[in-house]
């Protein structure tokens, strides 16, 4: 077993987890309309292969990926498809183009779809990295960055390690833990196909301390491989992120941006990434559905769901027995990082990891009160910046100041936030900022 | 609609502590150190502490109310101040000298520079430096006797100490009979409540640490006169103001830096200073002026020392960048 | 500009552009020998006297001083009224002047002299200068007896004029910091705040009473 340092920052969050954690991995249904967004995550938008009115069946390509970070999508079901419309993405924030499908309840398979073989030594490093593009599969941690571009990775690098994230460090979300302890085989065999396909010789899955049947089943199903190793890390947010990762498990550290693992010759995937890999080797069905903690005080029957991509997030409340009291807020992925919606009718992406509904006695907003300069959020920062300092340019408008103490190497995880004594805003400030640096760089590359 | 859905920035959840619940963290903290004053000096100390925190209190409350600005006693901010101030004085001055230093520590030390965060110095050691200042008779000979609680005449233990003479036991310094300020008597009630906040994560062991130390390691080298390395360290901490300094007036939020390694600077300088007050300067002790100077450096402590940021340990190109990035 | 009655000239200098308080300006001497009430009233009328003077000779001599030597020739006018002061107060006053001391004359560079001579003085009437350098001076003459009547009534206990003593005994502890200079920086400071509130509030009181 990998023994994992602490870490730089970081917070203690409350667990939450065992609202959802016991229960077992169910499948959602097909809902009434399903809305796939021709942009899942950052970067360029796919390009529909099919029109309105066309037929389609579940696994069947509909658009195709554009340009170097982007992924296809395909039909999660058979029927319909209704319209090619701009639709709201809550994710990006934005209106972008969605392909809706009206299911025909059939779910009838698309005839293209075959299995590749579950042998991982009869399969070539190409064709993984094909099944991989082919199959639209994109990071499921969250971020949903496009796997393929991360196995590509450019020949130059030398990559030794591949950490498989399975920390799940975000509380009440619990779709990794129950993917590791209902599928742990199915995962370990999708993490040697990222291997193979990266071409890495070593891989350790982590899994937090708080997940000890995931943690069993891991090690279970990774026994019989002597490349793989468990890696166990004590429960501490933002210990998930990609970086922190890498720092708590490898003690390296990823240089700022631009940089990525590569260029410390690791690559992280989520656990969910890796058994849907799986899924595309021995079925062939591409990634058409992901799982989904619906959880949260605010719901009547916190599960967790099989849901297909592009269900509404109304749908999945109702089959959880909808709000158990008045809600406060809806949000898509977890507390910490997640985005807050205002109507329960978009519907989830890729990368959407959990919906959780908060009462709405637990949203009461706090009276922001002065910096007391208590120093909490420069101890949180897992980048160990001085969000104290970031946040107070940014508010004043001193962004140049502001780019000076590296605000663009904030990865958002709003740890600065959750601990702050005065209740301020930290994390908002410094995205204010780094909203601001980004545009006037585009703008300074434009010239 | 009254139950539309709210949308904030993430995160969406936040921890249980706030300014209030760390102010009354702190307030708790100084019960042990309370209580041990009053039971040494009885009804005298109750009066002082009393008039202290409701003066201070109060004064926060008339000066909000004047200025039109929102009350803010609520957060007990201001009774920390007060308390803390109180715990600074001889058990025996007259009731006008703690009255005035928190008028004094709230009004012209914090709320003229715009209330709590925004203090350039701790409150409760500027309201000591100025009643020091107003009344030095009150404040160097006012002591009782603990426990008997009759005038005492003679020198602090402190003033033994500096002429190289024994200082009573170590026994009677850690339970706090002996001659002194009410909250620097028993050295036993401030480490609980210290041990208190460290546990409570309120501060940062950093300071106090660095400031003990340094003080310690200094009394060892310099604390006897005419030789050196022969001092007593344990006796040079014990004495004197420097525990309740170090646990509760150094590791102020406001007037401390935000970073780990400059916490540690702020308490090396505050136990250097301490150390050139004691034995090369007048007055016998110097840790109120030693913190209040680390207060007035904390901003140039704040912008000199910043963490390595993740990410520019490995690639010295990165590294190179964030230098041309200003810092 | 020039709308203010000679009294207006007058009376602006007391509060609407009180040297000390409303204006900040002068503060050297206002620090230095505020220690008690007298010697802010002797100090003040030094000032007046300079003050009028100097403005009045600036004010003759506006149309014949060129521009660019302007300033020199402001502090040769000044410099005249006071060495009358000094060598008047040497006569008259030895204690006191023992205890102003470098402090009347340094009046030559008193920036609120130098700034009515060149602010007012220079652009006006010999009668609106004089009415104007008596209300400036005035108003810091009442300033340094307030700073200098709390100063000594905190540090001493005490405000003795001549050999009256009030009150007689102190009710309470001097407070001795209050003679030093920091007693003399936070007094000033605490003035500066309440005076200023308390014209606001009547100014926005009356602007409202108007409309």
């Amino acid at each position: 077993m990998v023994k994992a340092k602490r870490g730089s920052g970081g917070v203690a969050v409350p667990d939450k987890k065992e609202l959802s954690g016991r229960m077992p991995i169910e499948d959602a249904g097909i809902p009434a309309e399903l809305t796939l967004f021709l942009s899942q995550h950052i970067g360029a938008p796919s390009k529909p292969l099919v029109n309105a009115g066309d037929e389609v069946k579940r696994g069947q390509k509909i658009a195709e990926a554009q340009g170097a970070v982007s992924a296809c999508l395909h039909a999660p079901t058979s029927g319909k498809v209704k319209a090619i419309e701009p639709r709201y993405q809550p994710v990006l924030g934005r209106v972008v183009d969605a392909i809706v499908i009206v299911p025909d309840g059939e779910h009838a398979l698309y005839e293209g779809v075959a299995p590749v073989g579950d042998d991982l030594q009869a399969i070539s490093q190409e064709k993984v990295r094909e099944v991989v593009r082919e199959s639209g599969l994109v990071g499921l941690g969250g971020a949903a960055f496009p796997t393929a571009v991360k196995l590509e990775h450019p020949p130059g690098k030398k990559i030794d390690t591949y950490l498989l994230n399975g920390v799940e460090c975000e509380p009440y979300l619990t779709a990794d833990q129950k993917l590791m302890e209902e599928s742990a085989a199915g995962v370990v065999f999708g993490f040697r196909a990222l291997m193979k396909g990266a071409g890495v010789e070593k891989g350790i899955i982590c899994i937090e301390d708080n997940k000890p049947d995931a943690i069993k089943a891991m090690e279970e199903a990774s026994k019989p491989y002597p490349e793989l190793e468990v890696a166990v890390l004590s429960h501490r947010y933002p210990r998930g992120g990609e970086k922190q990762l890498i720092e708590a498990v490898l003690g390296r550290e990823v240089p700022p941006p631009p940089g990525l693992p590569l260029d410390v010759g690791v690559i992280v995937s989520n656990v969910g990434t890796a058994y849907a890999l799986a899924t595309a080797l021995k079925t062939g069905l591409p990634l058409v559905e992901r799982i989904v903690s619906v959880t949260g005080e605010g719901v009547a029957r916190p599960a967790n769901l099989r849901a297909l991509i592009g269900t509404p997030v109304s749908y999945l409340i109702d089959r959880v027995g909808g709000f158990s009291s008045s809600p406060g807020k809806v949000i898509l992925g977890g507390p910490m990082m997640g985005v807050s919606i205002r109507d329960t009718e978009v519907s989830i992406v890729k990368g959407t990891s959990g919906v959780l509904v908060l009462p709405r006695e637990a949203v009461e907003t706090e009276p922001v009160l002065p910096c007391i300069r208590c120093g909490k959020c420069v101890e949180a920062c897992p980048i160990r910046l001085l969000p104290v300092w970031i946040a107070a340019y940014a508010e004043n408008d001193f962004m140049e100041d502001a780019e000076k103490m590296r605000a663009m190497d904030c990865i958002e995880c709003g740890a600065c936030s959750y601990v702050c004594p005065s209740r301020r805003p930290l994390t908002q400030s410094i995205r204010l900022a780094k909203a601001h640096i980004a545009a006037k760089r585009r703008a300074a590359a434009k010239k | 609609m009254a139950d539309k859905l709210l949308i904030t920035s993430s995160p969406h959840i936040r921890a249980a502590k706030t300014v209030r619940g760390i102010m009354l963290d702190v307030v708790i903290a100084l019960v042990p150190a309370s209580v041990a004053a009053v039971v040494f000096f009885g009804i005298k100390a109750l009066s002082v502490l009393a008039a202290s925190t409701i003066s201070a209190v109060l004064a926060e409350y008339l000066y909000e109310k004047a200025v039109r600005r929102p009350v803010t006693v609520g957060d007990f901010s201001a009774a920390v101040t007060g308390l803390l101030l109180g715990l600074t004085l001889p058990p025996a001055v007259p009731l006008y000298v703690p009255v005035v230093g928190s008028v004094f520590a709230i009004v012209v030390a914090k709320q003229v520079f715009g209330g709590l965060g925004t203090n350039f110095v701790n409150p409760a050691l500027a309201g000591r430096a100025f009643v020091l200042a107003a009344w030095p008779l009150h404040m160097t000979s006012a002591w009782l006797n603990p426990l008997t609680m009759d005038a005492a005449t003679g020198a602090t233990p402190l003033h033994a100490f500096k002429g190289g003479q024994a200082a009573g036991s170590l026994v009677d310094l850690l339970i706090g009979n002996r001659l002194g300020s009410l909250g620097e008597t028993s050295a036993i009630a401030i480490i609980l409540g210290g041990a208190y906040l460290l546990m409570r994560g309120v501060i940062d062991y950093r300071i106090p640490v660095a400031y003990l130390g340094t003080l310690g390691f200094g009394v060892f080298i310099f604390g006897k006169p005419g030789a050196l390395f022969q001092g007593d360290p344990l006796r040079g901490i014990l004495l004197g103001g420097a525990l309740l300094g170090a646990f509760f007036m150094a590791t102020d939020y406001v007037t401390s830096p935000v970073t780990p390694r400059g916490r540690t600077y702020m308490g090396i300088g505050a136990g250097l200073i301490t150390l050139l007050i004691r034995y090369w300067g007048d007055y016998p002790e110097g840790v109120t002026y030693a913190i209040l100077l680390m207060n007035l450096a904390t901003p140039l402590i704040d912008k000199f020392v910043v963490p390595k940021y993740y990410g520019y340990a490995h690639d010295a190109l990165a590294r190179r960048k964030a230098k041309e990035g200003g810092r | 500009m020039n709308k203010r009655s000679l009294i207006g000239e007058f009376t602006k200098g007391l509060i609407e552009e009180n040297a000390t308080f409303k204006m900040a300006i002068g503060l050297c001497p206002t620090l230095a020998v505020t220690t008690s009430l007298v010697n802010g009233f002797w100090m003040g009328v030094a000032v007046v006297f300079v003050l009028t003077f100097s403005n009045v000779f600036v004010s003759i001599l506006r149309k014949v001083t060129p521009d660019q030597i302007r300033i020199p020739v402001f502090v040769i006018l000044i410099a005249t009224p006071v060495v009358i002061v000094e060598l008047v107060m040497k006569a008259y006053l030895p204690a006191m002047y023992q205890i102003l001391g470098i402090f009347v004359s340094l009046i030559v560079v008193n920036c609120i002299v130098i700034a009515r001579a060149e602010a007012f003085a220079y652009k006006n009437s010999l009668l609106r200068s004089a009415f104007d350098g008596l209300g400036i001076g005035a108003g810091f003459m009442i300033d340094l007896m307030l700073i200098g009547a709390v100063r000594e009534f905190l540090g001493t206990g005490t405000i003795t004029v001549g050999s009256v003593v009030l009150p007689p005994k102190p009710l309470f502890e001097p407070m001795s910091v209050m003679l030093t200079p920091p007693g003399g920086f936070i007094t000033l400071g605490v003035l500066m705040t309440v005076l200023n509130i308390v014209f606001q509030r009547a100014a926005a009181k009356k602007a409202k009473t108007v409309s």
